[in-house]
C-alpha cells in the first residue's frame, strides 16, 4: 500500500510511541500531583523541546491542546470580539469557530483568497480596521498547500491595529517548512498527527505578555489556559516525534519539492490539470481529474493500492470543498479534485508506482463513462 | 412489591383458529426482542407478563417491548398479594398526589370476597382520604388506578397505558423484499409490511465505484435501526455499476433511471426467489421523483411477475417524514452519502416514459449477462 495523503494524517512514529509508553507505564502518576516530579519534569522537557523548535522560549510559551481544532478553537473564541477578519481558505476548524462568534455577534469577515489559495493581502489589510480584535490566516493551505506570508502579514496588520491579535493555523506548515515566530505572531496552532505523533495532541504557542482567556476550567494546568490532566503520553509522542521529523527538516523539505514535480511530471497532463501553485508546500500536491469524480478515482486508486486524498478529509463529506470554491474553480474542476500529500516516508519508487495507479485509475473511469 | 410489565396484544384475540400459531409467534419475536435483558415472560389469560427483571434497564426493556408489532399497550405495574393492605399500598405507588382520578378493578378469581365496584370503591376511599387534594371523576378522570385481581393471590397495581406499536407479529404475514435505498421512504416502507406481520428481507443496490463505502454502511445502520422492529437482521447487496455504464453509453440519457428500475426490479425479483420472499417491497410514492410516475411504475412492474407493495403510494413526504422520525430511521436517512441513482442521473428524467420507446432502448442492451453479472456480485451482511 502506498498512502499519499499524509496531509490527513501520518503514519506514528513507532518510536517515539515506544519511548512515551515505557516512560508512563513507569512513571504514571499525574504531573500535577505533589509526588508527581518525575512526570512533571518530562512534561516540562517535552514542552521546551517542542517549542524551542519554532520559536524563542524567552518570547513565547506553549500550552497543550487535544489538537490542532481545540488550538484553533481556543485562539478564535478566546480572541473574537468585535469584528474579526479570516481568508476564505481556513481550515474548518478556524472557519467553523468563526460562524460560531458569527453567530454569536461578532462580525466576521473573509479575505478573499487568489486561485492558488493563498489570501489577497491587499484584500485582507482593507478588512482590517481599529474595531478588529483578530486576523486570522492558515500558515499552509491544507487543500491547495500554498503558503502564506503570514510574517509580512502580521507585521502589516500591527501597523494599521497594533491591538489586534494575530492566529495563525500552523498544523501544515509545523516540521515541514521552516518557521520561526517572532513577535507579530500572536497564536500560532500546531498538531502532532501531521509529524508521526499522535491524534489527539497539539499546542496552541502562545507570545508571552498576550492576554488570553481559556476555554476550558478546571483544575488549572497549562498555567490555567488549559485545564484538563495532562495527556503525558501524547505529549512525549509529541515531542519524540517533532525531535525525529525537525532532525532532516530540512533535506525533506528538498526531496519533497523534487517528489512533488516528479509526480505531477508522470501523471498524464490530458487527464489531470495542477491546482498547487509551484511555491506552495512541497508536501501537497492538489490536482484535478479533467471531467472525472475525484472520489471514484480515489476508490479505483485504492483498488490498485494508493491511497490519495480528495480535498481536506475534514470536509469530504460535504459535495465540494469550500476553500477551493473560494479559489474560483467551478463544478467540473471541483468535483474532480485530488490531493496527493507525502511524508519523508514516501520514496520515488513509491511515487511511480502512484503515478501509474492514478493515469491507469482516471484511463480506465473515462472509458467506462465515455 | 415486585414490579412488573403487562403487555396486550392487538389483533391477535381476532384470528379465531389461528390464535395459538399468532401467539406463539409473537411469544418467540417478544423474547427476541428481550434478549440479552435479564427478565421472564409469563402468559396469562389474554395478556404477557414480564417479571424478574433488572429495574435499572427496565426502560430499555420498555422501549424493546414497545416496538414489538403485535403489541397493543404496555403499563409498568406492581405485583403483590391481593390482601387489602397490599394493594391499597400499590395503589398509593402508583397514584399520583392531587387532580382527578378513578379506580377500576378487573377480577379474573371471581371469589375474591369483594366485587370489582366493592374493591374500587374501598380503595378509592382510602386514597382520598390519604390525599385530600385527590378529586373522584369517573367518567373522564385525570389517572387511572388499575386493579387486576388474580387467581393466584396476586393482584397487579397499574397506573399508565403505554401504546405499543400495534400491528400483527412478524412471522404471521409471509415474506417480502424490501429493496432499501439508503433514503427516507424504503425503511419506512419495511416498517409497515413488517407492521402487519410481514418478514422483511433487505436488497440494496450499489454501485461501486460510483458509490462509497459510507453509503453501504448507511444502508447497514438502517437495517440495523429496522432490526429493532424485527425487520431481517441481514443485508443482501448487488453491485449495479456495470449496469449504470451500459444504459448510460447506449440508451437514451433520459432513459437513465426507469432503465435502471427495470433491472433493479428483474434482481430484485430473482434474489426475492433465492430467498424465497412472495412480493416485492418498495419506498414509492405516487409522483415523488420522475421514476415514482403511474407511467414509472407501469414500466417497473411489466418486468416481474411478484406482487410489488407499495406502502407509502398514498404519503406525502411529510406523512412519510414523521413516521421516520418516529421509528428513528430519519436522522440516518438524510446523513449525506450517494445512492446509486445519483451519479448517473440525467438532467432530464422522463417522467412519463412509454413503454414501447423503453423497451425499444433496452434492445440496445444485452440484460441478460448484465444481470448474470450483476447477480454474481451479490453479498450478504449478518448484522
Amino acid at each position: 500500500m502506498i498512502y499519499l495523503d499524509n496531509a490527513a494524517t501520518t503514519q506514528p512514529f513507532g518510536g517515539a510511541m515506544a519511548q512515551a509508553g515505557e516512560f508512563v507505564q513507569k512513571c504514571y502518576f499525574n504531573p500535577s500531583a505533589q509526588y508527581g516530579g518525575e512526570a512533571s519534569a518530562a512534561l516540562k522537557e517535552a514542552r521546551a523541546s517542542i517549542l524551542e523548535k519554532i520559536a524563542d522560549p524567552a518570547q513565547f510559551e506553549l500550552i497543550f491542546t487535544s489538537g490542532g481544532t481545540e488550538a484553533d478553537n481556543h485562539a478564535l473564541l478566546a480572541c473574537g470580539r468585535r469584528n474579526v477578519v479570516i481568508s476564505a481558505g481556513e481550515h474548518a476548524a478556524v472557519y467553523e469557530a468563526g460562524v460560531h462568534l458569527k453567530n454569536a455577534g461578532v462580525e466576521l469577515r473573509f479575505a478573499p483568497v487568489g486561485q492558488d489559495g493563498g489570501v489577497r493581502e491587499e484584500a485582507l489589510l482593507s478588512l482590517v480596521d481599529e474595531r478588529t480584535s483578530l486576523v486570522s490566516v492558515v500558515h499552509v493551505n491544507n487543500e491547495t498547500g500554498a503558503v502564506n506570508d503570514i510574517f509580512g502579514l502580521a507585521r502589516r496588520v500591527k501597523e494599521k491595529n497594533p491591538r489586534c491579535a494575530f492566529h495563525s493555523d500552523g498544523v501544515q506548515a509545523f516540521g515541514k517548512l521552516p518557521v520561526r515566530l517572532n513577535g507579530d505572531i500572536d497564536l500560532y496552532s500546531v498538531s502532532a498527527h501531521k509529524i508521526g505523533g499522535l491524534r489527539g495532541t497539539g499546542a496552541l504557542i502562545k507570545r508571552k505578555g498576550f492576554p488570553l482567556q481559556p476555554l476550558l476550567h478546571g483544575g488549572g494546568q497549562e498555567g490555567g489556559l488549559r485545564s484538563g490532566t495532562e495527556n503525558l503520553f501524547g505529549i512525549m509522542d509529541f515531542a519524540f516525534a517533532a525531535a525525529e521529523k525537525f532532525k532532516n527538516a530540512e533535506a525533506d523539505l528538498a526531496r519533497m519539492r523534487e517528489l512533488r514535480e516528479r509526480l505531477w511530471q508522470l501523471l498524464d497532463q490530458d487527464l489531470y490539470v495542477r491546482l498547487s501553485p509551484a511555491d506552495g508546500s512541497p508536501y501537497i500536491l492538489t490536482v484535478s481529474a479533467r471531467g472525472l469524480r475525484g472520489e471514484i478515482l480515489q476508490r479505483l486508486c485504492a483498488e490498485r493500492g494508493v491511497i490519495v486524498g480528495t480535498g481536506s478529509a475534514c470536509s469530504s463529506k460535504k459535495p465540494h470543498s469550500r476553500v477551493l470554491e473560494a479559489c474560483g474553480y467551478k463544478g467540473d474542476v471541483l468535483d474532480g479534485v485530488l490531493r496527493m500529500s507525502f511524508s519523508p516516508a514516501t520514496n520515488e519508487e513509491e511515487i511511480v508506482l502512484a503515478a501509474q495507479a492514478l493515469n491507469a485509475a482516471a484511463a480506465a473511469l473515462k472509458a467506462r463513462i465515455g | 412489591m415486585e414490579k412488573v410489565i403487562i403487555i396486550r396484544y392487538a389483533e391477535i384475540h381476532l384470528k379465531g383458529k389461528n390464535r395459538g400459531y399468532f401467539e406463539r409467534v409473537f411469544c418467540v419475536n417478544l423474547e427476541r426482542a428481550m434478549k440479552g435483558l435479564k427478565h421472564e415472560l409469563h402468559r396469562t389469560s389474554g395478556r404477557y407478563l414480564v417479571t424478574a427483571f433488572d429495574e435499572a434497564r427496565m426502560e430499555e426493556l420498555c422501549g424493546r417491548i414497545s416496538r414489538v408489532f403485535g403489541v397493543h399497550s404496555y403499563s409498568v405495574g406492581l405485583c403483590v398479594p391481593y390482601d387489602l393492605d397490599s394493594v391499597y399500598r400499590a395503589a398509593r405507588e402508583v397514584c399520583p398526589r392531587a387532580g382527578s382520578f378513578k379506580v377500576q378493578t378487573h377480577r379474573a378469581d371471581k371469589k375474591y370476597p369483594m366485587t370489582s365496584m366493592e374493591l374500587s370503591a374501598h380503595i378509592g376511599g382510602r386514597l382520598l382520604d390519604e390525599f385530600p387534594q385527590l378529586t373522584v371523576d369517573v367518567h373522564e378522570p385525570g389517572h387511572t388506578v388499575c386493579i387486576d385481581i388474580r387467581e393466584n393471590g396476586t393482584a397487579l397495581v397499574f397506573g399508565k397505558f403505554e401504546r405499543g406499536a400495534g400491528g400483527m407479529p412478524v412471522g404471521t404475514s409471509g415474506k417480502g423484499l424490501l429493496l432499501i435505498s439508503g433514503g427516507i421512504d424504503s425503511p419506512v416502507a419495511g416498517y409497515m409490511m413488517a407492521k402487519r406481520g410481514m418478514t422483511v428481507e433487505l436488497l440494496h443496490f450499489h454501485s461501486y465505484p460510483y458509490t462509497n463505502d459510507g453509503a453501504k454502511e448507511k444502508v447497514k445502520e438502517l437495517a440495523r435501526l429496522l432490526a429493532r422492529y424485527s425487520v431481517s437482521g441481514r443485508l443482501l447487496t448487488l453491485n449495479v455499476a456495470h449496469i449504470q455504464e451500459e444504459i448510460h453509453a447506449k440508451c437514451a440519457a433520459e432513459l437513465n433511471v426507469t432503465l435502471l428500475r427495470r433491472f433493479m426490479f428483474r434482481l430484485a425479483e430473482q434474489t426475492a426467489r433465492d430467498v424465497n420472499a412472495k412480493c416485492l417491497i418498495t419506498g414509492e410514492s405516487l409522483g415523488q421523483v420522475a421514476s415514482q410516475t403511474i407511467e414509472g411504475i407501469t414500466s417497473s412492474n411489466a418486468v416481474v411477475k411478484l406482487p410489488v407493495l407499495r406502502p407509502l403510494i398514498g404519503f406525502d413526504k411529510e406523512e412519510i417524514v414523521l413516521i421516520a422520525k418516529k421509528i428513528g430511521t430519519f436522522e440516518t436517512s438524510v446523513l449525506p452519502y450517494e445512492d446509486c441513482c445519483t451519479v448517473f442521473l440525467p438532467d432530464f428524467p422522463a417522467i412519463r416514459p412509454k413503454l414501447s420507446f423503453i423497451e425499444e432502448e433496452e434492445k440496445k442492451l444485452d440484460a441478460e449477462a448484465l444481470m448474470r453479472e450483476a447477480l454474481a456480485t451479490k453479498e450478504v451482511f449478518e448484522l
